[in-house]
């Protein structure tokens, strides 16, 4: 409708005919103002098609329809339906311009195209950010395997040198080296729990423990400290708490630690307490709020939002290490738990950390398997040394290993620095017990057990007491070695007793049979 | 001598056929993406080493995720399809080999080239080993936004064309 109020259906419509060559012999110029006795195939590409219509000559069809085409004169685009008639004496074409329409059409069809690509993105976006975490996380885990290695030792020959006549000046250069390879070691263990929270592989495991006993070991640890540090120490203990909870004792020890650690840490006069009381019981189920307060630089109002953040360290004190990770698992292991942990602080007057966590109980009194000790073991007795091969790739491992062995004067050692050389010691030799490292470069330590165990069929061979030893202390891994046929796993790093108390127990099962 | 062939732009939506088209045109990219409803044509003249002076006609068709939509007047008369898949979206290309059959079957007699665009988006070795493992055919990878490979393809084929 135009603006007189009547009907102009021609308005959106051009009429335009041509003889065969392409010329334009009548137009309406209704849309475009291509003048009459110019070629079509000047006007805009579109019309090209033509030619081939024209030169094919087997071509019957007299009719064509093209929807939707864009059309441009003079930078104005107009979106056209184009009708081409082919007829012997002319060529007649008609466009009609439905620009608004397909305008309209174009914002849906833009919409959705977009929506669909915005999501796409968003998906390519998380397959990126996911597959950089699982990067992330694998390169935690190596890194660890790959620190612990010169880790253990470092740590195993601080236990050697320790035992050898030092100065009172080098007895205090060990106890430094030996606090701060323990920092590390720490440190390791944070940045390995962080990534497991963070893969969402932190297993909790709910266990029946002494509750009293875990809690006295905090008393007996810290009350050292405080006297150590001149402060005081103060702790209270709900009698009503059952004697016997059931939750994961191994990460409860470790939130608690924590907090107390820092708790003494940042206290420098006055005083560190702490509280554990009942908040409520119903049935077999407790919840119990467990308040560590103390006296020390406390914390500004402003960051108190961020203590639980990773890698926040808020006293800038080069006194007082710390790795800026520890609040932050001790609060994934809170959640992980169901509790909840809240902080209170002023500054110069102390801090308050307050822990709600869940527990169960057993109604009916049932035993509580005592906690094991570690059983010592001594080495059979004999009058020849035992023969011990050591397969290992890493020349700080074999060197620390001989050292502790050869020192303890009961042991005759080879070194197989792969599977493939220890296949062939044991078959020139045999052995009292083989330590088996499991990441070796040529043959690992699995497929060494494998064969050894599979391969003989003297028992003397086959039978031979092997123990796993790896970096990764982890329980799979200790599946995975008995799994191999090994007898026994020792984790990296670890102390001189362990490993000669495993190797005394396996030649007394083995002299035993 | 002086040739015209049409030139027809394939494939999904969103895969830059118009990005490609622009690029090759007017040497121009923009990062804004704009939907195209129906086609859009454009011509550009090309002097070959051998003389011939030929006019690339260029149909830069609307997207569809089956060829089968696309319309068939579109096709009419074409010397050569392009089919552009998107080396970011796997699902632009995972029916590539049907589309093709069937682009062979009812215009066996045009010439059939396959673009994998936005190829400054992926790790060009990494994309390759994918491309081989899941048999997805291509004649070139491009990258509209930076240029690579555009005009190279472009005039590959106009050598064809006038074979």
């Amino acid at each position: 409708m135009s603006i007189d109020g009547k009907l102009h259906f021609n308005q959106r419509i051009q009429l335009i005919t041509l003889s065969h060559d392409g010329i334009i012999t009548t137009t309406d110029n209704n849309l475009f103002s291509w003048k009459k006795g110019s070629s079509i195939y000047d006007a805009h590409p579109f019309f090209e098609i033509l030619r081939g219509f024209l030169l094919d000559d087997e071509n019957t069809i007299t009719e064509y329809s093209f929807p939707c085409i864009h059309l441009e004169e003079n930078n104005l685009e107009r979106i056209c339906d184009v009708t081409i008639k082919l007829d012997l004496s002319e060529i007649i074409i008609m466009l009609f311009d439905y620009t608004q329409k397909y305008n309209e059409l174009n914002q849906i069809a833009q919409q959705k195209n977009e929506s669909i690509l915005k999501s796409r993105e968003l998906e390519l976006k998380n397959e990126y950010l996911v597959e950089k975490e699982n990067f992330k996380n694998n390169f935690i885990a190596n890194i660890n395997h790959e620190i612990r290695t010169p880790l253990t030792g470092i740590m195993g020959f601080i236990e050697v040198l320790e035992k050898t006549k030092l100065s009172f000046e080098q007895e205090e250069l060990v106890r430094i080296i030996k606090r701060e390879s323990k920092h590390l070691g720490a440190l390791i263990e944070d940045m390995v729990d962080i990534s497991k929270i963070e893969a969402g592989q932190l297993n909790i495991i709910h266990e029946r423990f002494k509750f009293h006993d875990l809690i006295k070991g905090f008393k007996e640890t810290y009350t050292k400290i405080a006297e150590k540090k001149g402060i005081e120490f103060e702790m209270y203990v709900d009698p009503n708490i059952q004697e016997s909870l059931i939750s994961d004792k191994t990460r409860l020890h470790q939130i608690l630690n924590n907090i107390l650690n820092n708790a003494f840490k940042f206290t420098d006069e006055g005083k560190v307490s702490f509280t554990i009381a009942k908040n409520y019981q119903r049935t077999n189920k407790l919840s119990i709020n467990f308040k560590i307060s103390d006296t020390g630089v406390g914390i500004p109002e402003k960051s108190i939002p961020k203590v639980f953040e990773r890698f926040t360290r808020l006293q800038n004190d080069q006194r007082r290490s710390g790795t800026g990770l520890g609040l932050a698992i001790v609060k994934s292991l809170v959640e992980a738990l169901q509790g909840d942990i809240k902080v209170t602080s002023i500054v110069n007057e102390g801090t308050t950390f307050s822990i709600n966590l869940p527990f169960q109980f057993d109604i009916l009194k049932t035993a509580t398997p005592k906690p094991k000790k570690k059983k010592k073991f001594k080495l059979p007795t004999s009058d020849q040394k035992f023969k011990v091969l050591l397969v290992d790739d890493e020349e700080v491992n074999q060197y620390l290993v001989m050292k502790i062995l050869i020192n303890h004067g009961s042991f005759y050692v080879d070194v197989a620095m792969n599977g493939e050389q220890a296949i062939k010691y044991v078959e020139k030799r045999f052995y009292d017990v083989i330590l088996m490292d499991i990441k070796m470069t040529v043959m690992d330590g699995y497929k060494t057990t494998h064969i050894i165990r599979n391969h003989y069929g003297d028992k003397e061979i086959a039978d031979v007491p092997i123990i796993g030893f790896t970096a990764k202390a982890t329980e799979a891994e200790r599946d995975k070695c008995l799994k191999a046929g090994m007898d026994d796993f020792i984790g990296k790093p670890f102390e001189q007793d362990d490993l000669l108390n495993k190797i005394a127990k396996h030649l007394q099962k083995k002299t035993a049979q | 001598m002086k040739l015209s062939k049409k030139v027809v732009l394939l494939g999904h939506f969103g895969v830059g056929k118009t990005s490609l088209f622009r690029r090759f045109i007017d040497d121009a990219f923009s990062e804004d993406y704009k939907v195209t409803l129906g086609v859009q044509i454009k011509k550009k003249v090309i002097t070959l080493p051998s003389g011939i002076e030929l006019s690339m006609v260029i149909w830069d068709t609307e997207g569809h995720q089956e060829i089968e939509n696309t319309r068939k007047s579109y096709l009419l008369g074409s010397h050569a399809f392009v089919y552009v898949f998107d080396l970011t979206r796997s699902d632009t290309y995972e029916n590539l080999n049907d589309d093709i059959a069937y682009l062979k079957s009812n215009y066996p007699n045009v010439i059939i080239r396959i673009i994998g665009n936005k190829l400054d988006k992926v790790n060009e070795k990494e994309i390759k080993k994918q491309l081989k493992e899941n048999a997805t055919p291509y004649d070139c990878l491009t990258s509209a936004k930076t240029n690579k490979n555009v005009s190279d393809f472009f005039i590959e084929l106009a050598e064809e064309l006038t074979k």
